[in-house]
C-alpha cells in the first residue's frame, strides 16, 4: 500500500459524492475545452474560407463597404451598382491579374430568397480552381442556361438537364452543370452567364462588385489605393473582412468565456466544499493517524492527492466528452456568432487538450490547498475528540 | 529504567471564558515493562493525563521524558516523531478505516514511518492477535473484539515500547473484553510497557499497578 492507493480508497468511501465532483470538473473543463478549440478553429477556417474565395480585394459601390462585402459573400443584394466602366478601369490597374465583375440578383421562389450569380466563366473560373462541375460550365455568350449549387440541387431536385422557369420573366432555362460541394456558401447559388444576367434582370452594363486578384499580397494595398481613385468605387480587401468578423466574433467571444469563468468558479468552490466536507467527516480519523505517526505533511499530501485524482479525473473525462459531444457545441456556437465559416472548428490538437488537462491539476491544487491546510494543523488530540473548529 | 518520569505535569484548558484546570500537578513514573492501568471517575483528567503521557498534547507547565528524553517544549513535527518510534494507540472507537483490509490498516503507520510494507511483519502481528486468517478481510466484516485486536496490531506495527490503550474495552461485553486484556497481558509478558486508561475497576485490577486520579491529582498507585 501507498499513499496513492490510500488517496484511491479514500475517494472510493462516498461515491456518489465523488462522482458528482467529478462531473462537476469534467462539464467545466468541457466548456473551457471546447471554448478554446472553437477559438483557435474559428480563426483557422475562417483564414481557410477567406482564401478559397480565390481574390484578395472586393469593388464595390460606395456606400458601407462591409455590409456590401457580408452580403456579397452570403448572397445578399445591393441596390447600388458598378458599370463596365469601372471593369475596364479596375483591369487597367497596375498589379491586378484578374478583375472578374459579378452582378448579384435575387429571386424569390416559393418565399425562398434564391441568389443569382451574373459571372464571366472565363475570368471566374481561374479564382476557383477548386470548382468541378457535373454537366459541363457554360461560355460567355451562352443564354438561358445555368450552373447551380450542390445543396440547391439537391433541395430543388435538379440534375444538369432539368428545364425551370427562372427569372423576372420566367424563361425556361436549363441546367446544364451542378458544382459538386465546396463546402461554401457558392453551394447555394445560381450562376448564369453574366450578360445573359443583366439581360434577364434588366440590368444591362451594370455589375455588383468586382473581385480582383493581385499579382502579389504585397501589392494589395497599392492596387486598393488606386482602385479607390475612381468615384465610385470603394475596396474592401479580405484582410479586413477577416479583421472585421474576428472583432465581431471577438464580442461573443468574451460573453462566452465569461460563462467559463462562471463555471470553473463554481466547480471550483464545490469540490473545496466537498473537500471541507470529507476532511470534516474525518477529522477523528485524521486525528488517529496523527497519533499513529503522520505528520501534517502527510495528511496534506494525502488531501492534495485526493483532490487531484478528482480533477485530474474530471479533466480527462471532460475533454473527452467535449470530443464527443463537439457537434452540438459547434452548432450551439454557430447560433451565437455573426459569421461563421463553413467548415468544423473543433479539432484534436494535444496542445490544447494538454493545457486543460494541466488546467485541472491547477485547479485540483488550488482547491485542495485550503482543506490540506486546515486538516494538517489539526491538533490531534483536538481531532480525536472530534473538536473542529 | 523509568521509562515515563512526569513532574510536577499542570494542564489548563478555556473553556469559554472559565479556566479548567484538568491536571495539577501530577508526579508520576512507570518503569520499562509495567503493566499500569488508570483509573477515576468521569472528568478527574484521565484522557488528559493520557494525551500528554501519549505526546498528544503538552503540558501547560511540568517536566516530562519519554525513554529519557525531556517532551517538554518541542514543537508538533517532534512530538510526531516521539509518537511514531515509541508510542502504540489504542481508541475506544478501533478508527479503523473502512476501506482498508485487515492487513493494510495495520500497515497504515509504516506509510507515515517510511518503512517498507512487510507481509511478513504483518502476518507475525496478526498472529500475535489471533486472526491471521483475517488479513485480506475488510474491517466491516469483524466483530468488535476482532477490531479492537486490529487496532492493537496496528499500534504495534512500529515496535513500540509503550502501548497506550484509552478505554479499550468501552465499546467490549465483559467477555470480549477479558480477551483484549488477555492479549495485554502476552504483551506486557514480552516486555511491552502497557498503560490503559478504563472505568472499570474489575479488569484495572488485573495491570501490576492502578494508579487512580481524582479532581486532576494522583491519589493511589504512585
Amino acid at each position: 500500500m501507498n499513499l496513492l492507493s490510500f488517496a484511491v480508497k479514500n475517494i472510493k468511501r462516498r461515491k456518489g459524492r465523488t462522482l458528482l465532483t467529478i462531473a462537476g470538473v469534467a462539464i467545466a473543463v468541457a466548456i473551457l475545452f471546447s471554448l478554446l478549440s472553437f477559438s483557435a478553429g474559428y480563426e483557422r477556417e475562417l483564414t481557410r474560407e477567406m482564401d478559397s474565395l480565390g481574390f484578395h480585394l472586393l469593388a464595390v459601390p460606395k456606400g458601407c463597404p462591409y455590409e456590401a462585402t457580408t452580403l456579397i459573400l452570403h448572397g445578399g443584394v445591393i441596390p447600388k451598382y458598378l458599370t463596365n466602366e469601372d471593369l475596364v478601369r479596375a483591369r487597367a490597374t497596375e498589379g491586378v491579374v484578374i478583375a472578374a465583375p459579378m452582378l448579384l440578383q435575387q429571386v424569390i421562389k416559393d418565399g425562398i430568397p434564391h441568389i443569382v450569380y451574373g459571372i464571366e466563366p472565363a475570368v471566374m473560373l481561374p479564382l476557383k480552381p477548386a470548382w468541378k462541375v457535373d454537366g459541363r460550365f457554360f461560355t460567355e455568350n451562352e443564354t438561358r442556361v445555368m450552373v447551380i449549387g450542390s445543396t440547391l440541387a439537391e433541395k430543388e431536385n435538379l440534375a444538369p438537364g432539368s428545364v425551370i422557369p427562372f427569372g423576372p420573366s420566367q424563361e425556361q432555362y436549363t441546367i446544364i452543370g451542378v458544382l459538386q460541394p465546396t463546402g461554401s456558401e457558392d453551394d447555394n447559388f445560381h450562376f448564369l452567364p453574366l450578360a445573359d444576367a443583366q439581360r434577364a434582370f434588366g440590368k444591362e452594363g451594370l455589375i455588383t462588385a468586382i473581385a480582383v486578384k493581385a499579382d502579389d499580397v504585397k501589392h494589395i494595398p497599392a492596387i486598393a489605393e488606386n482602385l479607390e481613385k475612381v468615384p465610385d468605387i470603394q475596396v474592401v480587401t479580405m484582410a479586413q473582412v477577416t479583421g472585421t468578423i474576428m472583432n465581431l466574433v471577438g464580442s461573443a467571444r468574451s460573453l462566452l468565456f465569461s460563462v467559463i469563468v462562471i463555471a470553473i468558479v463554481i466547480s471550483a468552490a464545490g469540490i473545496t466544499n466537498t473537500l471541507l466536507m470529507s476532511v470534516n467527516e474525518r477529522t477523528r480519523e485524521i486525528g488517529m493517524m496523527k497519533a499513529i505517526g503522520a505528520s501534517g505533511y502527510h495528511i496534506a499530501i494525502l488531501l492534495i492527492t485526493e483532490t487531484l485524482l478528482i480533477t485530474t479525473i474530471g479533466g480527462i473525462v471532460g475533454i473527452l466528452a467535449a470530443l464527443a459531444g463537439s457537434g452540438i457545441i459547434e452548432a450551439f456556437v454557430r447560433g451565437m456568432v455573426p459569421y461563421a465559416p463553413s467548415g468544423s472548428f473543433v479539432s484534436f490538437d494535444p496542445f490544447l487538450i494538454g493545457s486543460c488537462l494541466l488546467f485541472s491539476i491547477g485547479l485540483g491544487l488550488l482547491c485542495g490547498l485550503y482543506p490540506a491546510w486546515k486538516s494538517a494543523r489539526l491538533s490531534p488530540m483536538e481531532a480525536i475528540r472530534g473538536e473542529w473548529e | 529504567m523509568n521509562i515515563i518520569e512526569a513532574t510536577g505535569i499542570c494542564k489548563t484548558y478555556r473553556r469559554g471564558r472559565e479556566e479548567v484546570c484538568a491536571l495539577s500537578g501530577v508526579n508520576l513514573t512507570i518503569e520499562e515493562g509495567e503493566f499500569v492501568s488508570i483509573v477515576g471517575p468521569s472528568g478527574a483528567g484521565k484522557t488528559a493525563l493520557m494525551n500528554i503521557l501519549g505526546c498528544l498534547d503538552t503540558p501547560t507547565s511540568g517536566m516530562l521524558m519519554i525513554d529519557g528524553m525531556p517532551v517538554n517544549g518541542k514543537g508538533e513535527a517532534e512530538l510526531v516523531k516521539i509518537r511514531r518510534e515509541h508510542i502504540g494507540f489504542v481508541f475506544q472507537q478501533f478508527f479503523l478505516i473502512p476501506t482498508l483490509t485487515v492487513g493494510e490498516n495495520i500497515g497504515l503507520p509504516l506509510l507515515f514511518s517510511g518503512t517498507p510494507f512487510k507481509s511478513e511483519t504483518i502476518e507475525s502481528l496478526l498472529e500475535k492477535v489471533g486472526l491471521l486468517h483475517r488479513t485480506d478481510h475488510l474491517p466491516g466484516q469483524l466483530s468488535g473484539g476482532e477490531m479492537q485486536r486490529v487496532a492493537i496490531a496496528r499500534a504495534l506495527v512500529n515496535n513500540p515500547r509503550i502501548l497506550l490503550a484509552d478505554e479499550p474495552t468501552g465499546n467490549l461485553d465483559s467477555v470480549t473484553a477479558d480477551g483484549i486484556y488477555q492479549l495485554f497481558e502476552d504483551l506486557h509478558r514480552q516486555g511491552i510497557t502497557v498503560i490503559v486508561v478504563t472505568h472499570n475497576r474489575e479488569l484495572a485490577l488485573r495491570a501490576g499497578r492502578v494508579i487512580t486520579i481524582r479532581d486532576g491529582c494522583v491519589v493511589a498507585g504512585i
